[in-house]
């Protein structure tokens, strides 16, 4: 597993910043990637992790990092799941919250309310996932979503990384993040041998 | 006017820069110094947070700002006023930020009769620009025009009212911004449709309902002396201040398209 999170870190690391990545994964690596971006690229580059999750609350996500023992000290979350879910959870001091993930305006304005907060002191933006946003969004604003946020992000000259599971892709997904990343990077499962 | 010409005559323009950074992008830099502004919308919009960060900005920038609060006492209004960032108690403490609330203005002038004619306007107008002469202050907020409106008896007074304020307030280099609440469904951006006609600039906050979720809205619909986007954006008000990301349209093209 540390090696798999080291491997897509090492991709990571060359890329330039500003840069617009599809990480395109199965399910298996999910975690793996999580790790990988998380706990290697980040602290080595010094950067604020600013995590969009529309997949799961971020509560949930938290404890898996806390599980992995991730430090949390310098990742934020955009949570787009937990006030639709009308979930009960207690509010993370760590986590900000939109109330659905149709309201794509507003991750922006979340994003940039977490970039001003932490000073800009360098930061990555991962949105996890492009397949949970397609489900609420039609893929004519998903696009214009995500061509104004990663040019805005670009100019600020913060990453983002765009999390992509296989299994729910579809050829308007593919299409849509040809157009606004600069590279994909499909996340290999390890080989036994 | 060719358009090097133009963009030269643009450059020279004194600007009121807001210190609202997408306000300021779309306005090309600030408001034109000495505009009078319109902020208009209904209830819930963020005309007083938007004001309120503009006046706290001026007087971070070293200018006087005064607020001039009509319905809501000033000692309220602070209490509920968002805990910005980049608030500092000292702004208040050593006069470049100053709050009044109008009834008091109203009783120290003994303008006490629940309609004004064209003698006691004078009288409010001649009040204010003296208040802003000798507090040397640089930007205006009048919230709102609308509860002023009650005492004004034809929409000839209130023409009266706003042009003078609004002239004389610019000779003295003042920016000024005149909140105007309009009902969510109005057509026009003002009680009476007079303060829009006779303002340098209109900016239109709205709520609006997008599948089920409502989203603050900002457009600047109108600003003399300067380029501007007339674009809609969605705003955020946030203790960094209010945030500004352009309204997405989803693709779609003219009624009845895709």
């Amino acid at each position: 597993m540390r090696e798999l999170a080291a491997r897509i870190a090492q991709r990571l690391m060359d890329l330039p910043e500003g840069s617009a990545v599809a990480l395109r994964m199965g399910a298996d690596q999910y975690f793996d990637t999580i790790r990988g971006i998380l706990d290697v690229y980040c602290p080595k580059k010094e950067l604020e992790a600013l995590y969009v999750t529309s997949t799961i609350p971020s509560r949930s996500i938290i404890n898996a990092l806390d599980v992995l023992e991730i430090p949390l000290e310098r990742i934020w979350f955009v949570d787009c799941i937990s006030q639709i879910m009308m979930s009960s959870a207690e509010k993370h001091a760590h986590s900000i919250y939109v109330e659905s993930p149709t309201m794509l305006e507003n991750i922006m304005l979340k994003v940039e309310y977490l970039i001003r907060k932490t000073q800009s002191r360098g930061a990555v933006i991962i949105v996890d996932s492009i397949n949970s946003l397609a489900i609420h969004n039609n893929t004519k604003i998903l696009s214009e979503f995500l061509h104004i946020m990663v040019n805005n992000l670009r100019s600020k000259k913060a990453s983002t990384l765009i999390f992509s599971m296989e299994q729910y892709e579809n050829e308007d997904i593919r299409n849509m993040m040809n157009l606004v990343c600069d590279e994909t990077i499909t996340v290999e499962a390890e080989s036994s041998g | 006017m060719p358009s090097r010409e133009r963009d030269a005559s643009e450059v020279r323009v004194d600007r009121c820069v807001t210190g609202i950074e997408g306000l300021d992008n779309i306005l090309d830099g600030g408001i034109p110094r000495g505009n009078t502004v319109l902020i208009t919308g209904s209830v819930g919009t963020g005309k007083t947070s938007l004001c309120l960060e503009f006046l706290v900005h001026g007087a971070l920038y070293g200018e006087n700002s005064l607020y001039i609060s009509v319905t809501e006492s000033t000692d309220k209004l602070l209490k509920n006023i968002i805990p910005y960032d980049f608030f500092e108690d000292k702004l208040v403490k050593e006069g470049q930020l100053h709050f009044l609330d109008l009834p008091v203005i109203y009783d120290r002038l003994g303008l006490d009769r629940p309609e004004f004619d064209y003698e006691e306007i004078n009288i409010l107008v001649d009040a204010v620009v003296n208040l802003v002469g000798e507090m040397r202050i640089r930007r205006l907020v009048l919230d709102s025009i609308t509860s002023v409106t009650y005492r004004l008896k034809s929409e000839e007074i209130l023409r009266e009212f706003v042009l003078k304020l609004g002239s004389r307030l610019s000779t003295l280099g003042c920016t000024t911004l005149i909140v105007s609440e309009i009902s969510p469904t109005g057509e026009r951006y003002s009680t009476y449709g007079v303060e829009e006609a006779i303002s340098d600039g209109i900016v239109v906050m709205g709520n609006l309902e997008r599948r089920g979720d409502l989203l603050r809205t900002l457009q600047v619909v109108k600003m003399r002396g300067t380029m501007h986007s007339r674009a809609k954006y969605v705003l955020d008000l946030t203790t960094t201040g209010v945030l500004l990301v352009p309204l997405l349209k989803g693709g779609s093209v003219a009624a009845g398209g895709a």
